[in-house]
């Protein structure tokens, strides 16, 4: 009982180190995939200078690695992701990033699109009303065409109908 | 009016078709990618030099010690094969200039864990002039390099006159160290 109760005190030590040194191995683990996560993230935003369409986050070439090295490195260090960005376009330019930069010329590219969408929808809208508008408006037949119809259809091509308007469906 | 609806279709197909031929016909975009340090300071860089230039530059090459000298900075790797292209005519370039006051530097890149092949390549061509390595790729990441071969062309004042991508030529070499030495 007593060789019980001396021995309680240092496996509960022991228990607590062990959970504590699980946890921090755990917490570390994530931090970890954590910051590969950030990595990869940003080398996805970056072209690989000697790839052709890759990104640094896809390319296993030696740049590349290099490149998220170094984003790595700048992670650990606090930067920012703007400023890891602003890092490798100093030295490359806007070429190296695969997103263009939303300002001057570059803005082409990302209203080019919407101004396209836009122009498109107004053109199908204006179509289509002009179809709807087209296919109410009353026809007009002459008696000459209003009795072919009429004979074409079996019925007494001399009999005159009450004239009307309106839709032809 | 038949001739009218079909003008704007018409137009719009022509567009689009003129841009796919100008896309195909305008090349390999890398070539027409300027670097941002033309006309501009070179970045500074250091690096250890292979061992047979130790006697002549010792251990480091340090860009900053040779301010003042215009310098042909090449960017090579041994598994590049227009860079064994180019090796020749380098060699032949910094034999006929190299007491004209120009310096030319090559840095081994691109190729971690590869320093024997390095060797091996400069012994092939007999490069005299000072060569070193960037294992880890830092330095083409700081003078933004797409590729190899690729060399700078920088003037005295430390400024990049010209960004070469690909093999250098003896008709490139020739205009540049003249306009670099003028």
């Amino acid at each position: 009982m007593t060789l019980t109760r001396r021995l309680r005190a240092p496996a509960l030590l022991t228990l607590a180190v062990t959970l504590a040194l699980a946890l921090l191995g755990v917490w570390a683990s994530a931090q970890e995939v954590q910051l590969e996560t950030r990595v990869f993230e940003i080398a996805r935003q970056l072209r690989c200078p000697t790839c052709v369409s890759e990104s640094v986050s896809d390319s296993s070439a030696p740049i590349a690695q290099q490149m998220r090295e170094i984003i790595q490195d700048q992670l650990v260090q606090g930067r920012s992701e703007a400023e890891i960005l602003a890092y490798f376009q100093t030295r490359y330019g806007d070429w190296i990033l695969l997103d263009p930069p939303k300002r001057g010329i570059h803005l082409v590219a990302w209203l080019l699109p919407i101004i396209v969408g836009v122009v498109a929808v107004s053109v199908v809208v204006l179509l289509a009303r002009r179809w709807l508008t087209n296919s109410r408006r009353p026809v007009e037949a002459t008696p000459e065409e209003l009795a072919r119809v009429r004979s074409e259809l079996g019925l007494d091509p001399t009999q005159v109908d009450e004239p009307r308007t309106g839709r032809t469906d | 009016m038949r001739l009218q609806r079909l003008l704007i279709p018409l137009l719009v197909v022509g567009a689009l078709g003129a841009l796919l031929v100008f896309g195909l016909l305008r090349g390999a975009p890398d070539k027409d990618i300027e670097s941002v340090y033309l006309g501009q300071s070179a970045p500074g860089f250091s690096m250890e030099l292979y061992e047979p230039y130790h006697s002549e530059y010792g251990p480091t090459f340090d860009f900053a010690e040779y301010a003042g000298r215009p310098m042909v900075v090449n960017f090579w790797a041994s598994w590049c094969l227009p860079c064994y292209q180019e090796a020749p005519v380098l060699q032949e370039y910094w034999r006929q200039y190299q007491d004209s006051g120009v310096l030319f530097v090559g840095i081994h890149t691109q190729n971690r864990d590869h320093h024997a092949d390095g060797l091996t390549f400069l012994s092939q061509f007999g490069l005299s002039f000072p060569n070193g390595y960037d294992p880890s790729s830092e330095i083409s990441i700081d003078w933004g390099l797409y590729g190899v071969p690729e060399t700078f062309f920088v003037d005295a004042d430390g400024r990049v006159i010209l960004k070469h991508i690909g093999p250098v030529t003896p008709e490139l070499m020739d205009q540049q160290l003249k306009a670099m030495l003028q």
